[in-house]
């Protein structure tokens, strides 16, 4: 790209261009046709149309009904022709604001193109002036294939993303600033704007939500590091045992326990959890083997219950780790454990010394990324317990084993909350973002120390 | 101090292992399990149970242990007075199936009590010092004994961990042969042995349209192979071998994307989805998963950081596009990547249930297999239906752990890829 062209901003080229180029910022691609590139140009100005008749035809409406989000409820009303009450249908608010979220996403995405155009054109104006070649179309087209391969590459993956990933969380997100909640739920009943009082709910001492909140909260932090640490040392562990020296058929060990890791994780979780029922094969076993008179609560107290999951997930979890560690145990230099082993180190010296630092050293990202997933790890839960054991202690549906996600899921589905769940993946985020902060800045400080030796 | 020496053995534990092995005898002596007033040795159950015919299968466990125990300590005396890597071997052998009796004996105790008429009752609790000494013993021994042959003992809690890891496994394949139905069977190991839980899953007349579930999860499982994968290479590719402006800003946004639940938005999804008139297909599932698919670029784009840059200074020098690299250069030495990426898609989509089961609700014939088999297990069909789900289970799991296995070598080469970079 040229470089002058890229200096500018997109004030200075309004400045500095000519009479088409000023054009171009009201019809896009003016500068573009200017300058030889008449293809492009119609491109932009087609799309611009297009925009136009968007906006006229829907999407005008659509962001003005964004601030009200409907006003008129649906009614009865009386028909004098039959002699009966009707239902007059009113305004819908959710798809109110799902049609005005779309407006925002194109909106913004014809801002982008916008932008685009007149760089473009400006770049078309810079290299005519100085007598350069002027890209035609084909030529473009053609340089998706190489210079500019990201846009042909990125492209599938961008529009994808917003239509199925952004515009739905925009969509989430706006909702937990409004009363979407059981009582206002469209077509019968409107919601409506109400700021940040659902974060007020669930966060303020005293209210019945917030109740359930903090609780829900400490078990899902106290869940994420237990689920996350029980797993890497066990992982670690026994990939120490296998990949040490003298134990033969290496695969086949490793192959024992990747099965687990390989039959879809919600069969092997609904069946442990069938074990672990009150009449489960495991509570049969254990007083045919005489551990115990008594079916034991595996599932429905809440202590055993919340070291059951973790118990379960270590299972699953372990191998994964495994795994993945395996890798890196052989890239730890074998000369460390010679001249360690001269020096008349222990194995558990060794393990403290060189393994683990180097381990801590090498995995600390995917070690955060891991408390993270584990947050959020809807399907343990899910799968396991649904959240039980239920309590009265809690308010909306939460059961004692329940995350933030559980929750979150149980409000939308099952209690129709959304304006809570919003607020609930909203919170969740801010979790996320604060230890995915704290990894970055843990990996840059690791990056300065250049390695380990 | 005068010190034999033999080849392939590290005489220094042959004293521990000999006491462990006497500790072993002596603890058959002490008393093993009481019941009510009365408590008994191992010597004299053994004594009691060879004479007496009712007893269970079980009680094996219980001569062999003592008998083993006691041979144990022979051959270690005998391996004292002339030390030979063979006997020391046998040795070894000999106290590993000890132990393995001694711990087995944990489990089986009260069952061979009770066949026995000597307890009513009997609970691990009332196993005595005797039993625990000789266990221990039967470990500190084994252990030792290793160590004089110089074998890892490594294999001892690999043994026990792998009993643990596969028992669930195990009992999913044995429900699924088992020929009692029912969720609540009071044993681990089938009466009768049956196919039928397959045959009437793949039957025509079925209850359940199980074949339509696999062939709608084969259908996505395919699809998303090849789009998420080409989607996940492209972007990682474009993300790791090539700079454009907006590049970092594209990562940010990913990684803010990633860091809210993605059920979240499942809702506006779902709308999305019925404005297009897509709800309730199979296509919208693939379609979906396709579209998120670049949120998992990382693990891609660390392997691809990891080929030397060289390599595509070269080809560009040679003329060569950035498209030709990527399919001329990069795919070609990124094959464990790839394969890890299929797998990846594939496992997906046979495990992926939060969402199809929102999608699909209540119309059964577009159901994928997890969806279909969750909705098995739900607390009303359990009982009906235990045994086909288990069968559904390992149909579902047999081809995806074979696959697994052969691939395995890849999986574990693209993940430590990623790590590294």
């Amino acid at each position: 790209m040229n470089s002058i062209a890229k200096k500018r901003n997109f004030i200075t080229i309004f400045t500095k261009g000519d009479i088409f180029s000023k054009l171009s910022y009201i019809v896009l691609g003016l500068a573009n046709i200017r300058n030889g590139q008449i293809g492009k140009g119609l491109l932009f100005a087609l799309m611009q149309a297009l925009y136009i008749t968007f906006m006229v035809l829907a999407g005008g409406r659509n962001l003005a009904n964004l601030t009200t989000l409907g006003e008129s409820l649906q009614h009865m009303e009386f028909n004098e022709a039959i002699g009966i009450y009707e239902v007059k249908p009113g305004d819908n608010s959710m798809l109110i604001l799902l049609y005005g979220v779309v407006a925002v996403v194109i909106s913004v995405a014809f801002i982008a193109l916008w932008l685009f155009s007149i760089h473009s054109g400006e770049n078309a104006r810079v290299r005519r002036k100085s007598g350069k070649h002027v890209n035609s179309l084909v030529e473009d087209i053609r340089s998706l294939t190489n210079e500019n391969v990201h846009m042909l590459l990125l492209s599938l993956p961008v529009l994808g993303l917003s239509t199925f990933t952004v515009m739905p969380l925009f969509y989430m997100i706006l909702m937990a600033f409004t009363n979407y909640d059981q009582e206002h739920q469209p077509p019968g009943n409107l919601f409506d704007w109400v700021g940040l009082e659902n974060f007020g709910k669930l966060l303020s001492a005293g209210d019945r939500l917030s109740a359930t909140f903090w609780p829900v909260l400490g078990w899902t932090l106290i869940w994420g590091f237990a689920a996350t640490f029980t797993c890497y040392f066990g992982g670690m562990v026994l990939a120490m045992i296998i990949n040490s020296k003298g134990i033969k058929f290496k695969k086949f060990w490793r192959t024992i326990f990747v099965i687990t890791m390989a039959i879809p994780s919600f069969i092997t979780l609904r069946v442990v959890a069938t074990m672990l029922g009150e009449r489960g094969i495991f509570n049969v076993l254990l007083q045919q083997w005489g551990f115990t008179v008594k079916a034991l609560p595996f599932l429905s107290n809440t202590t055993w219950a919340r070291f059951s999951v973790i118990l379960v997930n270590f299972w699953i979890g372990v191998p994964v780790t495994m795994l993945m560690v395996s890798g890196i145990l052989m890239n730890i230099p074998e000369e460390l454990y010679e001249s360690a082993k001269l020096d008349g180190a222990g194995p558990f010296t060794m393990f403290r010394k060189i393994t683990f630092p180097y381990m801590w050293f090498v995995t600390t990202p995917y070690l955060i990324a891991n408390l993270i997933s584990n947050f959020n790890n809807f399907n343990t839960i899910y799968f396991m317990t649904g959240g039980e054991p239920n309590t009265l202690e809690y308010f909306k549906g939460a059961g004692k084993t329940d995350l933030l996600v559980t929750w979150l899921y149980k409000l939308t589905k099952d209690s129709n909350d959304y304006n809570l769940a919003a607020t609930i993946g909203i919170i969740i985020f801010a979790i996320s973002a604060v230890f995915t902060l704290i990894s970055f800045s843990r990996s840059g400080a690791m990056k300065n120390e250049e390695g380990f030796q | 101090m005068n010190r034999k020496t033999v080849i392939g053995l590290n005489l220094d534990y042959q004293l521990k292992s000999l006491i462990g092995a006497v500790i072993g005898v002596v603890s058959l002596l002490l008393p093993f399990a009481r019941t009510g007033e009365k408590s008994y040795s191992a010597i004299s159950l053994f004594g009691r149970l060879i004479s007496s015919d009712a007893s269970s299968k079980a009680v094996v466990l219980l001569y062999a242990a003592v008998v083993l125990t006691v041979i144990s300590l022979l051959l270690g005396a005998l391996s004292a007075v002339k030390t030979t890597v063979q006997g020391i071997k046998a040795w070894m052998v000999i106290q590993a199936v000890a132990t393995a009796a001694w711990t087995l004996l944990m489990f089986s105790t009260k069952s061979i009590l009770e066949k026995a008429g000597l307890a009513n009752g009997f609970l691990n609790k009332d196993l005595m010092a005797g039993y625990f000494i000789g266990l221990v013993a039967a470990y500190f021994t084994l252990v030792m004994v290793m160590k004089m042959t110089k074998t890892n003992v490594g294999y001892i809690a690999l043994t026990i961990l792998g009993i643990i890891w596969m028992f669930p496994i195990l009992w999913i394949v044995l429900t699924a042969f088992r020929a009692e139905q029912g969720y609540y069977v009071g044993y681990f190991i089938p009466h009768g042995f049956t196919f039928d839980n397959f045959l009437k899953l793949f039957s025509a007349d079925a209850v359940l349209p199980f074949r339509r579930w696999w062939v709608n999860t084969l259908i996505v499982a395919a699809a998303s192979c090849v789009c998420n994968t080409l989607i996940v290479l492209g972007t990682s590719f474009t993300l790791s071998r090539t700079r454009f402006t907006g590049r970092k800003a594209f990562m940010n946004v990913l990684m803010i994307i990633g860091m809210f639940p993605g059920f979240m938005s499942l809702i506006a999804v779902y709308n999305i989805l019925k404005g297009l008139g897509l709800n309730q297909s199979l296509l919208a599932l693939i379609i979906v998963g396709a579209a998120g698919a670049a949120m998992g670029y990382h693990v891609s784009k660390g392997f691809f950081d990891t080929i030397p840059k060289a390599i595509d200074e070269a080809a560009i020098i040679d003329g060569a596009s950035r498209l030709q690299i990527f399919t001329h250069i990069t795919l070609p030495l990124s094959k464990s990547i790839i394969v890890y990426t299929v797998l990846g898609a594939f496992l997906g989509a046979w495990s992926d249930y939060i969402f199809p089961s929102m999608l699909f609700g209540d119309k059964q014939s577009s159901y994928t297999v997890a969806v279909g088999l969750y909705w098995l297990t739900d607390f009303r069909r359990i009982d009906t239906y235990y045994t086909q789900f288990a069968a559904g289970a390992v149909i579902v799991a047999v081809p995806i752990v074979i696959l697994f296995i052969w691939l395995q070598r890849f999986y574990v080469e693209g993940l430590s890829g990623s790590v590294k970079g």
